[in-house]
């Protein structure tokens, strides 16, 4: 009997490795994100354009120092106010809805910043309660997209930003509900969609970071949106364009010193008068280099520039160049160091201050330039950029904000941080 | 579901071959080293792929276990690494035995399965059960022939910004989940 069941078991087992290969079904679930656009009328973005709650650093951008405030723009959405008044314990204690913003300077209690295409004057004389005393319409060429068949800001609609819902289908149904393309009421995932400031020079301005596009000097606002250098009149308060001057189409930092301004661009540095014609700035000179992002800082005889690598900048140097600018219509490479991938930099005195990246922040006595000599190395963070002032040196890093104590160099530490918060 | 039915009853007759056949099994000689290399054939949904298989392990009696390491090529290549139990039995004296494995499958995708975004891989569940049979009996050697069922999830992911001209940016997950069902068939020499 137990053989016959054997046999019959043999039998069964015979039949079932038999099965057709068809019967072997691969199974494919898809998980993509269904992302659906909010849109709103640009005179409901203007009409936004205020301080609300505080919002968490998720994806920060340009960094600007202002009295006692750290400005820190959350890319595309607006800005960070940070009471610092204790850096060991900075605060975030609100947030400017600003649309499309990615730059900003601030002078006396005005903030000027880029919201899309359109250049905003806000009255930040109590942060908390900031709001819009004039809009430029249309300054940036490059971002002005949502002009080009209306100027009635009531008809022309924005991406303000995206719902995004998760869903998971089995990948089969997935290509057949795809393939209604053409018809009313199809809905398509995302994944679908997609294959189609400067060192103050008096106590009213603010300090920007050395990858600024703002820059204020004197009774001018300096924009940067490639291949325009834009100036404008604020010794009002509220701007008013005042002169245009063409610049390299891969301009992308803008650095003042005293009556110059340094910008940076991906094949070199350039450098403009602005002492005789402040609305015009007018260009004196050029450092070229390899093809590389650079940030550039300057002092009365040299320029500091960092070149780094990666895909946006397209360059392979990772470095820093110092430029002889003794002689303005004659600038020479004085000297160059390596360095890991440096992003930011800055300067105070004879301090020398490079953001690393991964490396994190690298401090050295600059005082002689042929001989750099590194005071302190801190490894806390991946840093990106920072503004240095008065003994205080505010970093803006892949994790949040550091700040470090530097008015004594033989002791140089770290004093508090604010965190980003990942959501 | 249909594949996993038929896993399962496949468990039942792997576990019904243990009882029903172990008082006919020919012992062998007590706690020795034992390896079983084998190379064969995947084949699935989307057509035939290679593979290939070395466990090793300590043979006792009529029992086998060991760990296995293997390279799996059907639809992504992968390394799966497991563990292997199996169990010899005789039956009209002819040399069979039953085996099951389980454990993870390592992603080694080639450039072209990564695609052009360089897509990120995930590692999954592996098993693989059968029924054997051993085709040239030597003393302590043998040339087997296998053949069962084969299982691996491989899971791939990608996040990708779009950007619309000018607004902020979205961010685009997406995440592909393979259960790939499959009919193993292998031949190795095992001493």
């Amino acid at each position: 009997m137990k053989k016959i069941i054997a046999y019959l078991h043999a039998v069964v087992l015979l039949l079932l490795v038999l099965v057709p290969v068809s019967c072997m079904k691969d199974r494919v679930n898809y998980t993509y994100t269904i992302e659906t656009p909010v849109l709103q009328t640009l005179s409901q973005v203007r009409a936004g354009i205020k301080t609300g709650p505080i919002k968490p650093i998720e994806n920060a951008g340009k960094i600007y120092s202002f009295g006692k405030y750290i400005f820190l723009n959350e890319l595309e959405r607006g800005i960070h106010i940070i009471d610092n008044s204790n850096p060991a314990h900075p605060e975030n204690i609100g947030f400017i809805n600003i649309p499309g913003n990615e730059n900003m300077a601030v002078k006396g209690s005005m903030l000027y910043a880029d919201s899309y295409s359109d250049l905003v004057a806000l009255d930040i004389s109590n942060p908390l309660h900031v709001a819009p005393t004039q809009f430029l319409s249309n300054i940036f060429s490059n971002r002005s997209f949502y002009y080009s068949n209306s100027t009635n800001p009531d008809s022309i609609l924005i991406v303000v930003d995206w719902i995004a819902k998760d869903t998971t289908v089995d990948y089969n149904t997935y290509q057949r509900y795809m393939s209604c393309s053409g018809f009313a009421g199809c809905w398509y995932p995302a994944a679908y969609m997609s294959s189609v400031a400067a060192p103050a020079a008096s106590g009213s301005k603010g300090i920007g970071g050395s990858t600024a596009r703002f820059t204020i000097v004197g009774d001018y606002l300096y924009t940067l949106s490639s291949p325009d250098l834009s100036s404008f009149d604020i010794s009002t308060g509220n701007p008013r364009a005042a002169g245009k001057v063409s610049v390299d189409w891969s301009a992308e930092t803008i650095y003042p010193f005293k009556d110059k301004l340094f910008v940076g661009a991906s094949n070199g540095m350039s450098m403009y008068d602005i002492l005789s014609d402040p609305a015009n700035p007018k260009t004196t000179g050029k450092f070229a280099h390899a093809r590389s992002c650079d940030p550039v800082v300057a002092d009365d005889n040299y320029a500091y520039v960092t070149l780094s690598s990666g895909t946006q900048c397209q360059g392979f140097e990772n470095e820093l160049d110092i430029v002889n600018i003794k002689d303005i219509y004659n600038a020479t490479l004085t000297k160059t160091y390596a360095l890991n991938h440096p992003k930011g930099l800055a300067k105070d005195g004879n301090i020398l201050f490079i953001c690393d990246e991964s490396e994190g922040l690298k401090i050295y006595d600059a005082s002689d330039v042929n001989n750099l000599h590194l005071l302190k190395h801190f490894k806390d963070a991946s840093t990106i950029d920072l503004v240095v002032n008065n003994g205080l040196a505010v970093v803006l890093t892949k994790n949040g904000l550091y700040e470090y104590d530097y008015s004594d160099i033989n002791n140089i530490h770290l004093l508090g941080m604010l965190l980003t918060l990942k959501v | 579901m249909a594949a996993r039915k038929w896993s399962l009853l496949l468990c039942w007759h792997f576990a019904f071959c243990i009882w029903g056949f172990s008082q006919q099994v020919p012992k062998t000689a007590s706690w020795r080293f034992h390896s079983i290399n084998q190379a064969g054939l995947l084949e699935g949904e989307v057509g035939s792929a290679f593979q290939i298989q070395t466990i090793n392990g300590i043979q006792h009696r009529t029992w086998f276990g060991g760990i296995g390491l293997g390279l799996d090529y059907y639809r992504f290549r992968g390394i799966p690494f497991f563990l292997d139990l199996r169990k010899a039995f005789s039956f009209s004296g002819k040399r069979f035995f039953v085996y099951a494995d389980g454990g993870i499958h390592f992603p080694w995708p080639t450039d072209n399965e990564k695609g052009f975004s360089g897509n990120n891989f995930f590692n999954g569940f592996y098993t693989d059960i059968g029924l054997g049979y051993e085709l040239i009996p030597l003393a302590k050697n043998s040339w087997i022939l296998s053949l069962g069922y084969s299982y691996k999830k491989v899971a791939e992911g990608r996040v990708d910004a779009f950007c619309p001209m000018g607004g902020p940016c979205n961010v685009n997950r997406y995440r592909f989940d393979y259960e790939l069902n499959r009919l193993s068939i292998k031949i190795g020499f095992a001493f």
